[in-house]
């Protein structure tokens, strides 16, 4: 494997080995600490135009498989890892991640002294970075040059509708660049759904008739949607059950006027522990956020904290006061896991069908 | 026959909904109390309580209520049950919420709108269960339902709570 550089804009290089694409790359770089779910996490379009840095430090061991996909195409801009497993005796496994990585031309690179990055980039915030064969002053130069588009979510979304039919309550997903394990959960829960890009209207939702309302999960700062995004979940809001999950959480609290804040260090990952305020219980889920909603921005006659972040305070969760529409901003889908707070879905389906009344 | 329709996960989470109902139609909890009826309603009521106390940082007065004396299909048992107003608390002006475990008949709830009577007048009475299945001979209708569980008339509805029968969950018995 040909030696290969992992440089960051404030100007540091680290020395490492090339795997996946040959190609050269320049994104956001983040680093996630998650123990497993590495093809979940690469397929998730929340990371669309970033490199990841695993801090786990030997990923690939169970390889590629196609029950784990998050997205059709992945789109981040490469992998970091300490060390890429070259070999895997799982069953389920179809391809290495030295192959699959090939397939979708990401780069990776292995051998990358992760620990120090992630307190690098813990200390620093996110910033911009590349994988590329040369570390000179020329491709500083080209990295400091770069400009990275803040339209991701128009770059992931679906651009047209698409249905994922089930027999059961009528869903209507609203794609920011959604990740599988939503339409996995509410399939399970024979929902019958039809996907919009999230720039529908109102009118295009309600002519749908749905029993409920969901507002995925999508990369990037939640600012940069236009204003209509905001006017679309007000009047949706109050007339069925909705349910916001990551950025569409924080889209839902800003349509209720909270301010949405930068949050350093980042989460990646699915060690914090959150509390779920109505039973004082303790649960983990998987984390993937670099926004959070600015605590002393909410409305408290309007809204209510759900959850609570125990490491740094940040609020996880929301709920109108007035009417059944809730979010969460980590994922309930558990892809990757932690599976319990799927629960979140339960307590969704629940919510619709008690909005319907009973079937008798 | 004995079938386990809710669990003990599902029972949390129909509380859970019921709490944040309450909060929703009664516009918050000023002037909410809880009146459980006896036996599991008492139980369940002190769990949306501690709900709402988690949610709002205020505790919500619960009060429990023995309605056998007020029962229209039990006249042996009604001797020595108490007649008497037997709240701690006043419910004149209250936003009163009388919460059970199962809606069948509307029977249970009709002697329990009996025996509130002398606490003065509500502002309102409205009422939680965790579960409605259906054959009402009143016309008593629940505001709040943890879940809704079509049952044929013979059938029995068993609700456990922790507190009383050692775990969660609610089956069905024919």
């Amino acid at each position: 494997m040909a030696d290969r550089y992992l440089i960051l804009e404030d100007g540091s290089a680290y020395l490492g080995e090339g795997f996946g694409s040959p190609a050269v790359s320049t994104g956001e770089i983040v680093f996630n600490t998650s123990m497993t779910g590495y093809q979940e996490i690469i397929t998730n379009q929340i990371y669309h135009n970033q490199i990841i840095a695993f801090t786990q430090p030997t990923i690939g061991s169970y390889g590629i498989n196609h029950d784990s996909y998050e997205s059709i195409l992945p789109t981040v801009k490469g992998v970091v890892v300490r060390d890429v497993a070259s070999i895997s005796t799982n069953r389920q496994r179809r391809w290495s991640l030295d192959q699959y990585l090939k397939q979708q031309n990401i780069p990776g690179i292995s051998h990358i002294d992760t620990r120090h990055l992630a307190k690098q980039l813990r200390a620093s915030g996110p910033m911009k970075a590349s994988i590329v064969d040369v570390a000179d002053a020329h491709a500083f130069d080209q990295l400091g040059a770069t400009v990275l588009t803040n339209q991701q979510v128009a770059a992931v979304a679906t651009p047209k509708p698409f249905p994922n039919p089930g027999t059961g309550l009528n869903v209507v997903v609203v794609d920011f660049g959604l990740k599988h394990g939503i339409l996995r959960e509410l399939s399970k829960r024979a929902c019958n759904v039809t996907v919009l890009p999230y720039t529908a209207t109102t009118e295009e939702i309600i002519n749908l008739d749905p029993d409920g309302v969901i507002l995925s999960t999508g990369p990037g700062k939640p600012q940069d949607l236009p204003d209509s995004v905001l006017t679309m979940i007000q009047n949706i809001q109050s007339r069925v059950p909705l349910f916001a999950i990551g950025l569409g959480h924080e889209l839902f609290a800003m349509a209720n006027g909270a301010k949405i804040m930068k949050l350093s260090p980042e989460h990646h990952g699915a060690n914090h522990p959150i509390r779920e305020v109505i039973t004082n219980q303790i649960i983990y889920a998987s984390q993937g956020q670099g926004f959070a909603v600015d605590p002393e921005t909410v409305d408290r006659n309007k809204l209510i904290t759900t959850f609570v972040d125990l490491i740094d305070g940040t609020i996880q969760g929301l709920r109108y006061r007035d009417f059944p529409a809730f979010s969460v901003q980590f994922f309930p889908d558990g892809a990757p896991g932690p599976t319990k707070v799927r629960d979140v879905f339960d307590e969704f389906v629940e919510s619709m069908q008690q909005a319907r009344g009973p079937v008798w | 026959m004995q079938k386990e329709v809710v669990d003990s996960m599902a029972m949390k989470r129909a509380l859970t909904r019921i709490t944040y109902e309450i909060i929703e139609q009664n516009k918050g909890i000023r002037n909410v109390v809880l009146v459980g009826i006896k036996t599991r309603g008492v139980y369940i009521a002190q769990r949306i309580a501690e709900r709402l106390a988690q949610l709002e940082a205020a505790t919500i007065p619960v009060g429990e209520l023995d309605i056998t004396a007020f029962r229209d299909d039990q006249p042996e048992m009604a001797d020595q049950a108490p007649t008497d107003y037997q709240l701690t608390f006043d419910v004149a002006g209250k936003k009163v919420i009388l919460v059970d475990d199962v809606l069948f008949t509307g029977r249970t709830i009709r002697a329990a709108l009996d025996a509130l009577m002398g606490g003065g007048r509500p502002q309102s009475i409205s009422l939680a269960v965790l579960v409605d299945r259906g054959h009402r001979e009143l016309p008593i209708r629940a505001d709040f339902i943890g879940k809704n569980i079509p049952t044929a008339r013979q059938e029995r509805i068993k609700v456990s709570v922790t507190e009383v029968d050692g775990h969660d969950g609610i089956e069905i018995i024919n």
